[in-house]
């Protein structure tokens, strides 16, 4: 439970500024470079309210096993994205909790780190087999449902 | 692996999300096209968001009608911070950062008549401070406003001329 409240706290706190700031979001989304141009917009409206309803959906412990899916789909990406920049040296703004936030090489691997870090709890809560505590849709793990268990 | 339900739940939950992230943007004031212009090639790149300040319209964007406009006399201003002014500037151009554009408009009016041509830049097609600060001196009675896209570094690249 409190790995499903770290994680969607953390992903609940860091789509507050993209929702408020859309244009400003889709600036560091064109800024990591890696990206088609048709689909920058998009990715800016899209992710901040997957990252909401994600971590909503985690905290509150509605299907919390999709959920995390979701979440850790968005970190995958978030990792292999920074994880690209940092090794061509190019400087951007990750954008994660508020813009302008990454000033040089060693913000990014401490984000590289976080969101590292944050995978792992995510797969702890994906393979969780047991009954999860304050939920309000039981779904089981990605393994099994619970009844089946 | 229970596919099936995991495909249902994903399908709810992402189907949601998308849902109110359209219906948000569409109501929302500070929403966004659905796709933006993101090729530096075509001008300044803008998410075109509602109340956008980027018109390519007003845009220079060949670096050598940047220069003869220069040379006819325009008043070029730098919409950059002072700092980065300091640093390098183009020659004879006039600081006006755009974020302090309120307390700093009345000296610029009082120094430069609306009559005059103004170009304003900041530091290339990635930067819409100069569009920001163009539509700044339009809202002020400007009557003819351009923004030179390349910016600074641009102009010190091609050897033009500068100062420190």
């Amino acid at each position: 439970m409190i790995a499903r409240w770290v994680v969607g706290g953390m992903f609940l706190f860091a789509c507050y500024h993209k929702i408020v700031e859309p244009a400003h979001f889709a600036k560091i989304i064109y800024g990591y470079y890696l990206f088609p141009d048709v689909s920058i917009n998009l990715i800016a409206i899209i992710l901040p309210f997957l990252e909401l309803f994600a971590g909503v959906a985690l905290i509150l412990g509605i299907y919390p096993r999709s959920a995390v899916l979701i979440i850790n789909a968005m970190l995958l990406a978030f990792i292999v994205a920074i994880a690209i920049n940092l090794i061509r040296g190019h400087e951007f703004d990750c954008g994660c909790f508020s813009f302008g936030t990454t000033g040089g090489t060693f913000s990014v691997v401490q984000l590289l780190a976080r969101d590292i870090v944050c995978f792992f709890l995510g797969l702890q809560i994906l393979f969780f087999d047991n009954s999860r505590k304050w939920c309000v849709r039981q779904s089981g793990s990605i393994l099994g449902n619970l009844s089946s268990n | 692996m229970p596919l099936k339900e995991i495909t249902k739940e994903l399908i709810l939950l992402v189907g949601i999300a998308v849902i109110t992230a359209f219906t948000a943007n569409v109501f929302s004031p500070k929403g966004i096209a659905f796709f933006g212009d993101w090729d530096t090639s075509q001008g300044v790149i803008t998410a075109k968001p509602k109340g956008d300040v980027v018109f390519h319209e007003l845009e220079i964007g060949d670096i050598f009608s940047a220069k003869a406009i220069y040379d006819s006399g325009a008043i070029f201003i730098d919409a950059r911070a002072e700092e980065d002014y300091r640093d390098g500037r183009i020659k004879g151009a006039v600081s006006l950062p755009v974020w302090q554009f309120e307390e700093l408009k009345h000296e610029f009016k009082d120094e430069f008549p609306t009559h005059m041509m103004i170009v304003t830049y900041c530091s290339g097609r990635e930067c819409d401070d100069s569009h920001v600060l163009a539509q700044c001196l339009l809202d002020e009675g400007y009557m003819d406003v351009k923004v030179f896209i390349d910016g600074y570094p641009a102009w010190e690249e091609k050897g033009f001329p500068i100062e420190q």
